[in-house]
C-alpha cells in the first residue's frame, strides 16, 4: 500500500546550516504522526518544505499520488494539505469568520463577473462559504463560533490557536500539518488539545502529522513518532520505543546540557 | 510646577515659537490677514497666529505614551501649556522686537527675508506697535497655552465639544465661497451670515451656539444611540443604511446647481481624484500593494481617449477615415477600449514586480510612473502622442446635448462614473476576491498556504486599480479637452496616495471625504495658490498625528489600530506590574 505522503532522501541546506538531511518520511491514511526533536533540528522547516515554502534541494515528496515538488504553496493546499504555523499567523484585521473564510478560497471559484453581478452561482457559493467556515469555527464548540465578529487580533491566546486550526480545516484538507499546537498554552488546555486532535481524525477522518516538544500531547495522540536531531532522523517508532532510544536520550540530554551551562 | 518645567516642555515650546515664525516669515500670516474670519474682528492672519500658541500648548499637554520601564512624569496639563505657550510667545515676541530694532537701525532687512514687511510686522503685533506686541504675544502665549492645556482637564464630552466648535467657526468662515453661493442660489439673504468675505458677528455667535449645542447632545445621547443602532432587526439596519446613501446620492445630485459653475467645476476636479482613488485603493487599502506610480494608469487613461478620439491624433489622422465612418471615433464606443488597454497595461507593470514587497515594490512602480511620463515626452512616441506639445482638441463626449461647456453637466458625468466605481470597488471587496486581496496584504505566505495565487490576485488588483483608475485619466481628457504630458507627474501619484490615506485605507466613503479635503478645500483657497502645497502638508501631518486610522476609517482597520494600542497599553502595564 502506498502512503498518503512520502519523502524520500528529502534534503533543505540555508548557507551553512543542513536544515533537513537525506529524510525518508510518511504518513499514512488516518495515522497522527508526531515529530520530536530538539530546537533547530529542522522540524519546521520539514514542514515548510512538504507545503512548498521551500523547495527541497533533492529528495522526492509525493502526497495522494502527486509529486508536489514545485508546486507552490497554493496548489499543495489544493491538492489536500493545510497547516498551522509555530508561531500563530491569523488575519488579524480580518474577522474569526472572515478568517475561517478565507481558508474556502481553494475550493471555491468566484472570478470578477460573479463577484460584481452577485450572479445566482456566486450567492450559492457565497453561503457555502459561511456555512462551512462555520462549521469549522463550531468544531470547537464556544470558544470561537460565539465571536465570529470579533478581530483575530482580539482573541486570546489560546483561541488564536485553535482559529488557526479552524482555518486550515475550512480548506477541506485530507492531511493537517501542525506546528505546536500545544505551545503557551496550560495543562487543562493540553489536554483539551489531545481530544481535539483524536476527533480532528476521528470525526473529520484527517491524517495528522504534529510537531511537539511536550511529550504527553505526543505520548497522549501519536500513532508513531519520528525523532529528528540536526536535520536527520535519528528514531522512528511508537512513543515508547523513541523515548527510550538513546540516540533521542542523549538528543535530548545533550541540548539541555549545554543549555544548562550557558 | 517642576514638572511641568521639563526639558521637553520647553522644547515643546521652542517648537511652536518656531512654526509661527515660519508662517510669519514665509509671508502667509500677512496674506492669510486679507481674509476675514469673524470680518472687522479677527482675520485669518491673526488666528493662525492664535492656532500656533494654543496648539503649542494643546500638543505639549499631550498625555505621555506609555513606555514599558518608564514611569509617566505627571504635571497637570494646563501648567505644560502654560510653560509650552509661553516659551513660544517669548521666542516669537523676541524675534519681533529684535526685527523691529534692527530696521529702526536701518539694517535692510528685507534683502534677507523678504516677507518682514511692516505689514506682517503690524498682523504679530496685533497692532500695539513692537513693544506692546511683544508682549502681547507672550501674554497670549502663556493664557492659550495654559488655556488649551487646560482643555486636557475638561471631560472627554466638554472637550469635544469645544475643538468640535472653534472648528465648526474655522471651516463655516473658510466655505463662504461655497456657502453664500449655496444662500444666492436659493434666493435667501446671506448678509446676516457674510460679509467681506468672512463671518459677520451674529453668524460667528450663530455658529458657535448651533455647533456647540448639537455636538454636545449629540456627544450626549451617543451611548443610548449606540444601544438602539444595536438593537435594531438587521433588515431595519440596512433599510436605514440605504436611506442614508440615497440622501447622500440626492445631496450631490442638487449639489451643483446650488454652488454655481465654479464650485461645481472644482467638484469635477474632486470627482476625478475619487475616481483615481478608488482605484488606488483596490491596489494599496485592498491587496496592500504600495504602488507610487499610479499616475501611469491616469496618463493611459487620458492619451488612449486622446489617441482614439482626437482629430490630432496619428490614428484618427492616418487611419481614421475609415475609424470615424465606422463611428469608432465616439468617445463612448472608445472608452471600454481605453480601460481594456488600461488593464493590459495595469497587468504588464505588475507582472515584473510580483516577487517585490513593501518598499522595493514601491520604489519600482515609481520608477514605472516615471518611465510613462518620460514616455508620452519622448520624441520617439511624439508623432502618436503629441510629445511636449500634447493632444489637443479632444471632442467631448457625444451627444451635443450633454453640454459639456457647463461645469454641471461634466461633474453628473464624472458623478455617475465614480458611482459605478464605487459600486465596482464594493462589490469587489466583498466577495471571495476582497477577501484573498485582505489576506494577502496581512500575511502573503500564509494566504498562500491557505490557497490563495498570489500571482493572479496581486495581478488582478493591478488589473483592476488600473482599470478603475484609468477612468479619472478618460475623463480628465474629455473635462479638460486637452492632453499636456506635465498633467502626470510625480505629484499626481503623491496626491493620490495623500487621499486614500488621508480619507482612511481601504475605506470607499474615504475617498470621497479625502478628496474633498485635499483636493476641493485647496481650490476654494486659491487665493493663497502660493502656499497651497505647504497647507497641503500641514493638513496631512495634522491629521495623521490627530487621526492616524483617517477621516472616515475602515471600521475594521479602526479597530484593529485600536486593538493593537490597547494591547501595548496592556504589556506596559504588564510589564510595570513585573518590574514593580
Ligand atoms: N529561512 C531560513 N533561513 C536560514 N536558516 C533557516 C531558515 N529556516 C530555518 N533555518 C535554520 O534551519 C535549522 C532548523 O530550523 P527549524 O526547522 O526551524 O527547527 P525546529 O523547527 O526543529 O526548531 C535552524 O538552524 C534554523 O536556524
Ligand atoms: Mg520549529
Amino acid at each position: 500500500m502506498s502512503h498518503l505522503l512520502d519523502l524520500e532522501g528529502v534534503s533543505k541546506r540555508f548557507g551553512g546550516v543542513q536544515a533537513v538531511d537525506q529524510v525518508d518520511f510518511h504518513a499514512d491514511q488516518g495515522e497522527i504522526v508526531g515529530v520530536i526533536g530538539p530546537n533547530g533540528a529542522g522540524k519546521t522547516t520539514l514542514f515548510n518544505v512538504v507545503t512548498g515554502f521551500y523547495g527541497p534541494d533533492s529528495g522526492k515528496i509525493r502526497f495522494d499520488g502527486n509529486n508536489l515538488v514545485g508546486l507552490k504553496p497554493n496548489q499543495i493546499t489544493k491538492v489536500g494539505i493545510a497547516r498551522t504555523f509555530q508561531a500563530v499567523r491569523l488575519f488579524g484585521a480580518m474577522t474569526v469568520l472572515e478568517n475561517a473564510m478565507v481558508g474556502q478560497h481553494p475550493r471555491t471559484r468566484a472570478g470578477v463577473f460573479g463577484a460584481l453581478f452577485h450572479t445566482s452561482s456566486t450567492r450559492s457559493e457565497e453561503e457555502r462559504v459561511q456555512a462551512k467556515a462555520g462549521a469549522a469555527l463550531d468544531f470547537f464548540g464556544d470558544r470561537l463560533s460565539p465571536r465570529l465578529n470579533s478581530l483575530a487580533s482580539e482573541l486570546a491566546y489560546a483561541d488564536r490557536r485553535r482559529l488557526e486550526i479552524a482555518r486550515a480545516m475550512a480548506t477541506e484538507p485530507k492531511l493537517l500539518l501542525l506546528d505546536e499546537p500545544a505551545a503557551g498554552m496550560n495543562p487543562a488546555e493540553k489536554d483539551g488539545l489531545i481530544e481535539l486532535i483524536g476527533r480532528l481524525r476521528d470525526e473529520k477522518g484527517y491524517s495528522i502529522v504534529l510537531i511537539e516538544h511536550d511529550m504527553p500531547v505526543i505520548s497522549g495522540v501519536s500513532d508513531r513518532v519520528v525523532a529528528l536531531d540536526y536535520g536527520k532522523k535519528i528514531a522512528e517508532g511508537t512513543y515508547e520505543e523513541v523515548a527510550a532510544n538513546q540516540q533521542v536520550i542523549e538528543a535530548y540530554l545533550g541540548k539541555s546540557a549545554t543549555q544548562g551551562q550557558t | 510646577m517642576r514638572a511641568a518645567l521639563s526639558r521637553d516642555n520647553v522644547r515643546a515650546g521652542l517648537i511652536g515659537g518656531v512654526t509661527v515664525l515660519y508662517l510669519a516669515l514665509v509671508g502667509m500670516i500677512e496674506r492669510f490677514q486679507d481674509r476675514d474670519v469673524i470680518t472687522d474682528v479677527i482675520g485669518l492672519g491673526t488666528l493662525l497666529i492664535l492656532i500656533g500658541l494654543a496648539g503649542t500648548g494643546y500638543m505639549a499637554s499631550r498625555p505621555p505614551k506609555p513606555r514599558p520601564g518608564r514611569k509617566p512624569v505627571t504635571a497637570n496639563p494646563a501648567l505644560i501649556g502654560l510653560v509650552a505657550g509661553t516659551t513660544a510667545g517669548v521666542l516669537a515676541g523676541a524675534v519681533i522686537l529684535i526685527l523691529e530694532l534692527l530696521i529702526s537701525a536701518g539694517v535692510d532687512v528685507r534683502s534677507v527675508l523678504a516677507s518682514v514687511t511692516p505689514g506682517m510686522l503690524s498682523t504679530m503685533e496685533f497692532g500695539l506697535g513692537p513693544v506692546g506686541g511683544a508682549l502681547i504675544l507672550v501674554g497670549l502665549g502663556a493664557a492659550l497655552g495654559a488655556g488649551a492645556g487646560a482643555l486636557r482637564l475638561l471631560s472627554d464630552q466638554l472637550r469635544d465639544t469645544v475643538t468640535f466648535t472653534l472648528t465648526a467657526v474655522l471651516l463655516m468662515s473658510l466655505m463662504e465661497p461655497i456657502l453664500s453661493a449655496v444662500l444666492d442660489g436659493l434666493s435667501l439673504p446671506d448678509r446676516w451670515l457674510y460679509e467681506g468675505g468672512g463671518l459677520t458677528v451674529l453668524g460667528a455667535v450663530l455658529t458657535v451656539v448651533a455647533a456647540g449645542a448639537g455636538r454636545w447632545f449629540w456627544k450626549e445621547r451617543e451611548p443610548q444611540r449606540k444601544e438602539a443602532v444595536a438593537l435594531l432587526p438587521a433588515d431595519r439596519r440596512t433599510l436605514y443604511r440605504k436611506l442614508a446613501v440615497f440622501a447622500a446620492v440626492a445631496f450631490l445630485v442638487v449639489l451643483p446647481w446650488l454652488v454655481g459653475s465654479f464650485i461645481s467645476d472644482v467638484l469635477g476636479t474632486v470627482g476625478l481624484y475619487v475616481l483615481l482613488g478608488l482605484g488606488l485603493n483596490i491596489v494599496v487599502g485592498y491587496a496592500g500593494l504600495l504602488d507610487l506610480g499610479y499616475v501611469a494608469f491616469f496618463a493611459v487613461g487620458a492619451y488612449a481617449t486622446g489617441v482614439l478620439t482626437s482629430p490630432a491624433s496619428y490614428l484618427v489622422r492616418e487611419e481614421g477615415q475609415l475609424f470615424a465612418e465606422k463611428g469608432l471615433t465616439n468617445f463612448w464606443v472608445a472608452l471600454p477600449f481605453v480601460v481594456l488597454i488600461a488593464v493590459i497595461i495595469g497587468i504588464l507593470i505588475g507582472a515584473p514586480v510580483l516577487r517585490l514587497r513593501g518598499d522595493y515594490l514601491a520604489i519600482v512602480t515609481l520608477g514605472f510612473g516615471e518611465i510613462i511620463r518620460t514616455l508620452v515626452l519622448s520624441d520617439w512616441l511624439a508623432p502618436y502622442l503629441g510629445g511636449a506639445q500634447g493632444l489637443l482638441n479632444v471632442p467631448p463626449p457625444p451627444p451635443e446635448a450633454l453640454d459639456l461647456r457647463a461645469p454641471q453637466n461634466v461633474y453628473y458625468l464624472i458623478l455617475v462614473f465614480c458611482g459605478i466605481a464605487a459600486f465596482v470597488a464594493w462589490r469587489l471587496s466583498d466577495s471571495r476576491i476582497g477577501r484573498a486581496w485582505a489576506a494577502m496584504r496581512e500575511d502573503e505566505s500564509v494566504a498562500e498556504a491557505m490557497g490563495v495565487s498570489i500571482i493572479r490576485y496581486k495581478l488582478l488588483a493591478f488589473a483592476m486599480g488600473a482599470g478603475v483608475g484609468s477612468l479619472g485619466g478618460v475623463f480628465f481628457a474629455a473635462k479638460i479637452g486637452s492632453i499636456f504630458p506635465n498633467s502626470f507627474g510625480l505629484l499626481v501619484s503623491i496626491n493620490v496616495l495623500s487621499v486614500i490615506i488621508l480619507g482612511g485605507l481601504g475605506s470607499i466613503p474615504g475617498v470621497i471625504v479625502g478628496s474633498a479635503v485635499l483636493v476641493g478645500l485647496p481650490e476654494l483657497l486659491r487665493e493663497f495658490a502660493e502656499f497651497r502645497l505647504l497647507i497641503y502638508g500641514a493638513i496631512l501631518v495634522a491629521i495623521m498625528i490627530l487621526r492616524p486610522e483617517g477621516l472616515v476609517p475602515n471600521k475594521r482597520r479602526q479597530r484593529e489600530l485600536h486593538a493593537r494600542d490597547a494591547e501595548a497599553e496592556l504589556s506596559v502595564i504588564v510589564t510595570d506590574e513585573a518590574t514593580s
